[in-house]
């Protein structure tokens, strides 16, 4: 797939490996660019370089408990926004730090509309 | 929630007059009863929302007032709660009456009446059998609590493993080059997916020990009693979603050797073998093949390595290094087991809220 603007740079946190070797095919498959991946903010933390992402891909029940929200919003204040991927749409939507929500099972289409809300 | 935590295990006194008040509350006290007064209909309301075990009422007590106060609580309360209340009444007193009147104006309670002068040991062995009934109560709605949290748990799990199984899908889809090899290649990561769970569930619904993952996953490449891939290494602890994790990178290594590989020949062998560094807890995972066809690196990524890449990336915080020698694939990865997702207390919400 071609773009007319700049491919995207993004990150996932996530505990479920499974889900991120999809996904990440799936945002290669876009055109975008698969930045890296964390299971536990604790490990996102120590990892991320926030110039070398446009946007991160959040869950909710992380390795270290559910830090997905807590995570979400030290992310914005790092200058990186976030999309939430969970099934549990209820608590994600307790939480304002998010652009918006990817449910899963993610589909492809619903992931590519929302990845375009990373471009400010 | 909040208001659900209460240990409904003390005695509320409300007696306007305070030797009334002054006489219970060292009566009960002396008894091992916790007891608190209710000081005004301020004081009432507030202890009402501690959630006491349960009331001792004297008439004087009765006021429109309080029996408003208490009426409003108790149509509020919870279906499992049933709030008992001890009413001491003068021997004067329109027993009927009054019986009627609370009857109608406190409902979801239970009523013990006395007729003053009461005989203390009857109040206290009375007191104490209602608190005991309510700590029964308490024990429901520990239950009812536990279950809605269990329900909510299972929902999570299920909707993780749709959305696993679906990748899993997907990602096989992508990779097949014609439908027997996409059913073959799906049902047997389903298989090992399926194994692994009710490996877990049989145990204790938690962990399972590395050796058995490995077990497990290896069974159907066993001949009799003999194995072709030999699996050896101390015991470690997994939690549910690490030994989950390890049982679909066994189960692609395992399958990798089958179709090109050690396993894709009579004599060739598989060793299997994991350490633990008592120093710093660094888990050290190897696998390496002997006696298979000369071995050449493929020439485009699969599921498999992409699979074990990304998944032992995230297990272990390293990327796992797979080496294609021509005697043997190897493979090879290590991580601490302190992290989070290696280490099994770390993790799921029933672990959390056990005591």
């Amino acid at each position: 797939m071609t773009h007319d603007v700049a491919p995207l740079r993004i990150f996932y946190l996530e505990d479920n490996p499974l889900i991120i070797f999809h996904v990440e095919a799936m945002i290669e498959d876009l055109g975008h660019i698969f930045a890296g991946s964390a299971d536990s903010f604790s490990e996102l933390k120590q990892i991320i370089n926030a110039h070398e992402i446009d946007g991160a891909l959040v869950d909710i029940d992380l390795a270290d408990g559910r830090t997905g929200p807590t995570a979400a919003a030290w992310l914005r204040e790092q200058g990186i926004p976030v999309l939430f991927v969970t099934g549990q749409e209820t608590i994600a939507a307790e939480y304002g730090a998010a652009l918006g929500l990817v449910r899963k099972p993610v589909a492809a289409a619903d992931l590519a509309d929302k990845l375009e809300l990373f471009r400010r | 929630m909040h208001r659900n935590e209460g240990s409904l295990d003390w005695v509320m006194v409300l007696a306007p007059y305070r030797r009334d008040a002054d006489y219970l509350e060292s009566l009960l006290s002396e008894h091992g009863l916790l007891v608190r007064r209710a000081a005004d209909a301020d004081d009432l309301c507030h202890q009402l929302e501690e959630l006491p075990g349960l009331i001792v009422a004297t008439h004087e007590a009765l006021t429109p007032e309080v029996l408003e106060i208490v009426h409003a609580h108790l149509i509020g309360q919870p279906d499992w709660s049933e709030l008992p209340i001890v009413i001491l009444l003068d021997r004067a007193a329109p027993q009927t009456r009054i019986r009627a009147e609370l009857a109608k104006v406190w409902p979801g309670s239970r009523h013990i009446y006395y007729q003053r002068p009461v005989a203390t040991l009857d109040l206290v062995s009375g007191v104490q059998s209602a608190l005991l009934a309510r700590l029964r109560q308490r024990d429901v709605r520990d239950h009812i609590e536990r279950e809605v949290e269990l329900r909510h748990e299972l929902n999570h799990r299920v909707k993780n493993i749709l959305a696993s199984v679906s990748s899993i899908f997907a990602m096989t889809r992508r990779g097949a080059k014609s439908l027997d090899d996409f059913a073959e290649d799906f049902s047997g990561r389903l298989l090992a997916l399926a194994n692994v769970h009710t490996a877990v569930f049989e145990m204790d619904g938690e962990s399972l020990d590395l050796a058995h993952v490995a077990d497990l996953t290896f069974r159907p490449y066993r001949s009799g009693n003999q194995s072709r891939i030999a699996a050896t290494g101390p015991s470690v602890t997994l939690g549910r979603d690490a030994a989950t994790t390890l049982a679909l990178c066994f189960h692609e290594l395992a399958t990798n050797a089958l179709k090109y590989g050690a396993l894709s020949v009579p004599e060739g062998l598989v060793g299997l073998d994991w350490t633990v560094s008592p120093a710093d807890g660094l888990l050290s995972i190897r696998w390496v093949e002997r006696g298979g066809p000369p071995v050449t690196a493929p020439s485009r990524t699969g599921y498999g390595t992409r699979y074990l890449t990304a998944a032992l990336r995230n297990l272990f915080g390293t990327v796992p290094t797979i080496a294609y020698r021509p005697q043997g694939l190897e493979f090879a990865v290590s991580g601490l087991l302190s992290r989070p997702s290696l280490n099994p207390a770390a993790h799921g919400v029933l672990n959390r809220h056990d005591p």
